[in-house]
């Protein structure tokens, strides 16, 4: 080995010699002239390759005497990406010598120019002419690819079991295969599961002890009601849908995952349009187009200020704003930033956009034709022009300047020549703070000056008179050594002047002035919008999904398979239009009554939440290879009763609440359980109500709730997480540590522990269903992690003090929303005494025995016994 | 959609549930996998070469001609714009800068090395040095998930979660996939660099440490008696046995009172695991942990070797930011982490050697790409510096089923450009896949719509040439 490995090192030293002699720096013109197809790359070719890659049938499928042929490629696919030579085919291919086969190879020289000419922009070459369409798929008839049809409710044999038409159809596929809905569940177990599926809180327990009372008819329907009214419920299902939208507070990709400040704003919006039941289809046009629908752009030239409409829709459109985003303005050094950073945000926000409104997988569309959908791979880059008027990879605006003021044009004309105003006071009041420094600092030199021995007095005034590097020796030693005591500087030049009340006095006024100057500066809230840039809109079709190999442009568009009754209608605009028009339009085509799927996806959705899987457990692809419904009908008779209430989520709270079907138990007799798993194992049919784990968000919600320290204030700037010493990420101590995690800022690389090993989705493009593990990581955090730990103390003192004669018995009702039993009370007691003698002996050792020991053992004997009761399964299981 | 999905309940309960187990090769579930599941299931491997990795992972991109590829033209022309071969089109480096390191033939094999690697040489005959890698981006981020995840896009699982997800563990009471974070700060990318991606949290890195409690929340801050704890356990056991009395067949309640019981036994296994006391004051020695310089990394090297011998299947280490980034002062800045590096190295193989665990166990060395053979001209103040390098670059593997003492593949004479066996990450990847048992193009699962594998849409090849 050694023999062959020292042969061939010098055998390629001695050919390359000569490259290395005549470096391209010494180019004899030395003239910068742009590289052309025509004059310098062309006559390569033509003496090296046309031999095969020529005329009609050229090899490999390779034409390289055309420069429109060099994109659209050969059977390899695209010759060359411009600006990325390394990165193309021909130049891997002349490069490793590979090419051509025989005859004399391209020189050195010529590689140079080939390579330069492919980074300084391929310059000739011109966009691929035709996109392939052969893989397209065009004949698929699938289901959701056509409008629901609402359906007759279906009679079933057991009508006494039908509270509204989701039971009919349930109990219908039931009967079919001789099965039944299991009974109801108990009241509490309704309080509990309908409390947290609505708010995701535990039921207060003077809730619970309200409902342990006698059955009185109609309180469960007043419970949804109030459930529905409460704040709480916009703080849970807003975080549902931010999952789907991709929702975080940092920018991603870059290690820096700089922070967006702005971000929460969109949250706030999404929270409070579940709360106030905003109808879906206008939730959906004010976040894919809030501008364009509230006509910001007029408002913002013509209204003095910007109404509360305007205001809302343009932060919907942050929905556009959760891809990650990391671009800063030094992008625009970067080569080919826009293939690497730009459109990948383009890409994500369409992703983003389909699969959570449409449960489409459109990003397989990207690089070619979906394999299995009838999505060709045209109609994605359609749909990506409804998103170019805003996102311009090619002339990007940095995410953190895509912001717009809560202001009108009128306001910010106005607050400009405040501002300046402003401005110029404060350079005054500047100039004369300074003037008053300069006029005490030398006299503090000459104060001090003369506090030095007369006899050096002079010596020491001429060595600073005279410049630094025109000092004489003994000028430069007295320099240096009263430098510091003559002209101190920073602090101890502060210090100095302080001792003069009349700087003190002067200077004091001036900051003063300064302070209130600074207080009239005009500045707006701002709003981290999406909204349409100026100038021509061009989108090619990205050959295999790559910018650096652009094919025909395309104009705005839909997929054109889905079957909606009204077609995408949008006519270019004016060319001095603000805004293109493209998002509403889009919007519109997205949110008619009979879409085929926008409907059916969130009434999907909605049922997901409240089963733990969706009619189609496919959330995110209603596509051919997703899966069929479980309850086809079903699903249509909701996503057009949907449509039909106006599109309102909460009447679909509603009627699933109050359905028989969800009120079933999840804790069903044996001989029911064998019946049914016989048939139906996985439980599609809805035989039962699925036993569900709290998300991590309930979990650290209800730790927070039970122990009596949840923060219940709403809205605004989210709190800060910090990484502690031994890695565990929280929010740290302080006013704010308790509120809701809905509001605790979701860093993608700093995720809170406990939401995260309890599957907090770590947003890299979106997340349409939560993936739930049971591992040990979680078992740690529950026992020593540090928002439980903390949460058990104060659950201890809150049970005490609000039971003290009966704390054990307090903590169960709290905690688990139902009375203790008894064996459950001796249980509990028995391992109270036990902690506490065991803790009193501890204590004992150091302390001895006293009232307070006894004291301080019974506490930690209760909160061992809080801790246990928030680490049981019952805790984070529902019934 | 849901991976999980393509699991039944149950089959995805035995799988997680008991927090361990991988699922490609079936250990845990032997025969009983149902279709759907072994569609996701990497099938009829072959004999794996190795059942362990150990992955040095160097942040910021190491010099490869300083280190591992000698370019004597490269001296020669120093001070020279670069030729046409291998100019720069973006204009960051115009002055060829030479390597100050003299390279040196080691071991039987006569691999190369440059001096500051004076314990890694050693190993040179175990060695197999790729100097023909290439990558995808100029950018450190997307550059390390080409390396780590095999595409340069965000949010993909890592080699190591692919692995644990492939293989499981030997040892029910630590984790298949353990990351070894330097305690000095965080590497560039953070917690991506040990994600399990879109692959269950249950493969994800669980970060060990060397100092305080090895294992997030393994232990209470407020330390408790055994009598306290074991009281603990047991009142919660039984609330939990209770519970589960009144809803028999819920098997996710089963599995969550085992993460309990396993929680139990990782305290023990953890703790036990990352005692170093219980090395030899020789070995300790060896492995630098009596110098400043070496004994952070020579403490994880330790600890890699400690939880290899314990049955985890993938040990990620890592340093803090990203050290060999060296913009400024390369000369020095190399040489500066191998000081605190290549003692460790050395050790490690040393000690896998003659504990019979090279054999099984694959290390893994390198970075997300190389860096420049010239000067960096950014600003002045970089000139001895040396910019990214994706275009070609070196890593070393050795160990389970290498062929030692070669190198694959060549740059050109400027250490520029791969041109010769040019590697492309997912040959690496379906390498190391190879040698751990598994078929690249088997071990997949499914994700938006698709079957998704490590090497993605790449037509990687093992490179046959590697493996002895």
């Amino acid at each position: 080995m050694r023999c062959g490995f020292v042969q061939k090192q010098l055998l390629i030293t001695s050919t390359l010699l000569m490259v290395a002699l005549c470096p391209i720096g010494v180019r004899a013109d030395g003239e910068k002239r742009e590289l052309t197809f025509d004059k310098d790359i062309l006559p390569i070719f033509r003496a090296r390759c046309i031999r095969c890659h020529a005329g009609v049938e050229p090899k490999a499928g390779l034409n390289l005497t055309s420069p429109s042929s060099l994109l659209t490629g050969g059977d390899s696919g695209a010759a060359l990406r411009i600006r990325a030579a390394e990165f193309s085919l021909l130049y891997e291919k002349i490069s490793s010598g590979k090419m051509p086969p025989v005859g004399q190879k391209v020189t050195a020289e010529e590689r140079g120019l080939i390579r330069k000419w492919i980074n300084d922009g391929a310059s000739g070459v011109s966009n691929a002419a035709v996109v392939d369409r052969s893989a397209d798929v065009t004949e698929v008839e699938h289901w959701s690819f056509h409008p629901p049809v609402r359906p007759d409710v279906p009679r079933v044999r057991q009508a006494d079991r039908v509270q509204n038409p989701i039971d009919a159809f349930v109990l219908q596929q039931l009967e079919e295969q001789q099965l039944t809905l299991a009974p109801a569940a108990d009241r509490l177990t309704l309080l509990r599961r309908a409390t947290f599926d609505l708010t995701g809180l535990p039921p207060a327990p003077d809730d619970v002890e309200e409902f342990m009372g006698p059955d009185d008819s109609g309180d469960y329907e007043r419970l949804v009601e109030d459930l529905l009214a409460s704040e709480h419920y916009g703080e849970r299902w807003g975080r549902h849908w931010l999952d789907v939208t991709g929702y975080a507070e940092s920018a991603g990709i870059l290690s820096e995952d700089r922070e967006l400040p702005l971000a929460w704003r969109f949250r706030d919006y999404v929270i409070r349009a579940f709360n106030s039941d905003k109808a879906y289809d206008r939730f959906l046009q004010e976040q894919i187009a809030g501008d364009e629908l509230t006509d910001y752009w007029t408002a913002f030239e013509s209204d003095d200020q910007l109404s509360e409409d305007v205001v809302e829709g343009i932060v919907a459109t942050g929905f556009l704003r959760t891809a990650a985003d990391p671009s800063r303005p030094d992008f625009k050094t970067i080569k080919n930033a826009a293939s690497q950073y730009f459109y990948p945000t383009l890409f994500d926000t369409l992703q983003i956009v389909c699969s959570s409104t449409m449960g489409l997988t459109v990003q397989c569309a990207r690089c070619h034709s979906h394999k299995f959908d009838p999505i060709p791979q045209v109609d994605y880059y359609r749909m990506q022009a409804v998103f170019m008027g805003a996102y311009r990879p090619d002339d990007w605006v940095p995410q953190m300047n895509r912001r717009l003021p809560i202001a009108s044009k009128k306001e910010k004309e106005a607050a400009t020549k405040k501002n300046a105003e402003v401005d110029a006071n404060l350079k005054k009041l500047k100039s004369e703070l300074a003037a008053l420094k300069t006029a005490f600092t030398a006299r503090l030199f000459n104060d001090r000056l003369n506090t030095l021995p007369e006899q050096i007095r002079a010596d020491v005034k001429a060595a600073f008179a005279v410049k630094a590097e025109t000092r004489t020796k003994v000028q430069m030693y007295l320099a240096e050594k009263f430098e510091k005591t003559l002209r101190p500087k920073d602090k101890e030049l502060d210090a100095a002047l302080a001792e003069y009340s009349e700087y003190e006095t002067g200077a004091g006024d001036l900051k003063a002035k300064v302070a209130v100057e600074e207080g009239r500066r005009w500045l707006f809230d701002e709003v981290r919008a999406l909204y349409d840039l100026p100038g021509e809109v061009t989108t090619p079709v990205l050959l295999r999904g790559d910018s650096l190999t652009p094919g025909p442009l395309v104009e705005p568009g839909v997929i054109l398979s889905l079957a909606t009754p009204q077609a995408f209608q949008w006519t270019a605009p004016s060319t001095e239009a603000k805004t293109t028009g493209r998002r509403l339009a889009f919007a519109r085509w997205l949110t008619q009554p009979d879409h085929p799927l926008t409907a059916r996806v969130m009434v999907n959705r909605i049922w997901m939440h409240h089963f733990g899987t969706g009619i189609v457990d496919t959330p995110d692809d209603f596509g051919v290879s997703g899966s069929p419904p479980s309850h086809p009908e079903l699903l249509d008779w909701l996503a057009t009763e949907f449509v039909r209430s106006g599109w309102s989520v909460k009447h679909m709270h509603r009627l699933i609440l109050t359905s028989n079907t969800w009120r079933q138990r999840s804790r069903v007799t044996a001989k029911h359980r064998a019946a049914c798993e016989e048939v139906d194992p996985e439980n599609r049919l809805l035989w039962r109500q699925t036993m569900r784990r709290l998300e991590a968000e309930a979990v650290r919600d209800a730790f927070l709730a039970v122990s009596g320290t949840l923060n219940p204030k709403m809205f605004g700037v989210s709190q800060a997480v910090a990484r502690q010493k031994n890695g565990e990420v929280i929010v740290p101590a302080g006013a704010d540590q308790n509120r809701r995690s809905v509001y605790v800022k979701i860093k993608r690389l700093n995720p809170e522990t406990l939401l995260q090993v309890f599957d907090q989705p770590t947003m890299s493009v979106n997340c349409t269903q939560r993936s739930q593990s049971t591992v040990s990581t979680q078992a740690l955090t529950l026992l020593n992690g540090d928002t439980v730990t903390r949460a058990a103390h104060a659950f201890a003192e809150r049970v005490t003090a609000e039971q003290s004669d009966d704390p054990v018995g307090r903590a169960v009702l709290t905690a688990f929303a139902r009375p203790a039993t008894k064996d459950e009370l001796n249980l509990l007691s028995r391992f109270f005494e036990d902690q506490k003698t065991q803790y009193h002996s501890e204590i004992a050792e150091a302390d001895g025995r006293t009232p307070e020991t006894l004291a301080a053992a019974e506490k930690k004997a209760h909160v061992d016994l809080c801790h246990m009761l928030l680490s049981s399964n019952e805790f984070v299981y529902l019934d | 959609m849901n991976p999980l999905q393509f699991l039944s309940r149950r089959e995805s309960l035995q799988r997680f549930g008991s927090g361990f187990g991988g699922l490609a090769l079936g250990t845990l579930l032997g025969k009983a996998a149902s279709g759907a599941m072994a569609r996701t299931a990497a099938d009829a491997h072959f004999q794996p070469r190795a059942n362990a990795v150990i992955q040095l992972y160097m942040h910021g991109g190491p010099s490869h001609v300083d280190l591992l590829d000698p370019k004597p033209l490269l001296n020669r022309f120093d001070g020279t714009a670069p030729p046409d071969e291998v100019a720069d089109d973006e204009n960051r480096t115009r002055n060829l800068m030479g390597s100050p390191f003299s390279f040196r033939r080691c071991g039987e094999s006569g691999l190369e090395f440059s001096e500051i690697q004076p314990f890694v040489s050693q190993h040179a005959d175990d060695v197999a040095v790729i100097r023909s890698m290439f990558s995808e981006h100029r950018n450190h981020e997307q550059a390390i998930w080409m390396a780590q995840t095999g595409m340069t896009t965000e949010g993909r699982p890592t080699l190591g979660a692919w692995t644990a997800y492939g293989l499981g563990t030997e040892n029910r009471n630590l984790p298949a996939f353990v990351a070894l974070p330097d305690p000095g700060g965080a590497s560039v990318d953070g917690v991506r660099n040990w994600s399990s991606g879109w692959l269950p949290p249950h493969y994800q890195g669980t970060v060990f440490r060397e100092q305080g409690s090895p294992v997030l929340n393994l232990k209470p801050k407020q330390p408790r008696s055994r009598a306290i704890e074991d009281a603990r356990a047991q009142l919660l056991r039984q609330l939990n046995e209770q519970h589960l009395a009144q809803r028999p067949g819920e098997l996710e309640l089963e599995a969550r009172i085992d993460t309990f019981e396993l929680a139990g036994r990782m305290q023990l296994a953890a703790t036990d695991a990352l005692d170093l006391s219980q090395e030899t004051k020789a070995t300790q020695k060896m492995y630098g942990l009596d110098d400043p310089t070496t004994e952070s990394y020579g403490a994880r090297c330790l600890m890699a070797r400690r939880l290899i011998e314990r049955g985890v299947r993938f040990v990620s280490l890592f340093m803090a930011g990203q050290p060999w980034d060296t913009h400024t002062n390369n000369n020095d800045g190399t040489k500066k982490c191998c000081q605190r590096t290549d003692q460790p190295i050395g050790a490690l193989m040393t000690d896998l050697k003659r504990k019979g665990l090279l054999d099984s166990t694959l290390v893994l060395w390198g970075g997300e790409f190389g860096r420049t053979p010239a000067a960096e001209q950014r600003n002045a103040k970089a000139a001895s510096g040396r910019d990214h390098h994706p275009y070609g670059f070196s890593v070393w593997m050795a160990g389970g089923g290498i062929k030692g003492g070669q190198h694959y593949g060549a740059t050109d004479d400027f250490g520029y450009r791969a041109v010769e066996n040019r590697t492309q990450t997912a040959n690496l990847h379906a390498t190391i896949l190879h040698l751990l048992g598994m078929d690249h193009e088997s071990l997949t699962w499914p994700h938006n719509g698709r079957d998704e594998r490590l090497t993605d849409v790449y037509p990687a090849r093992v490179i046959e040439e590697l493996l002895s």
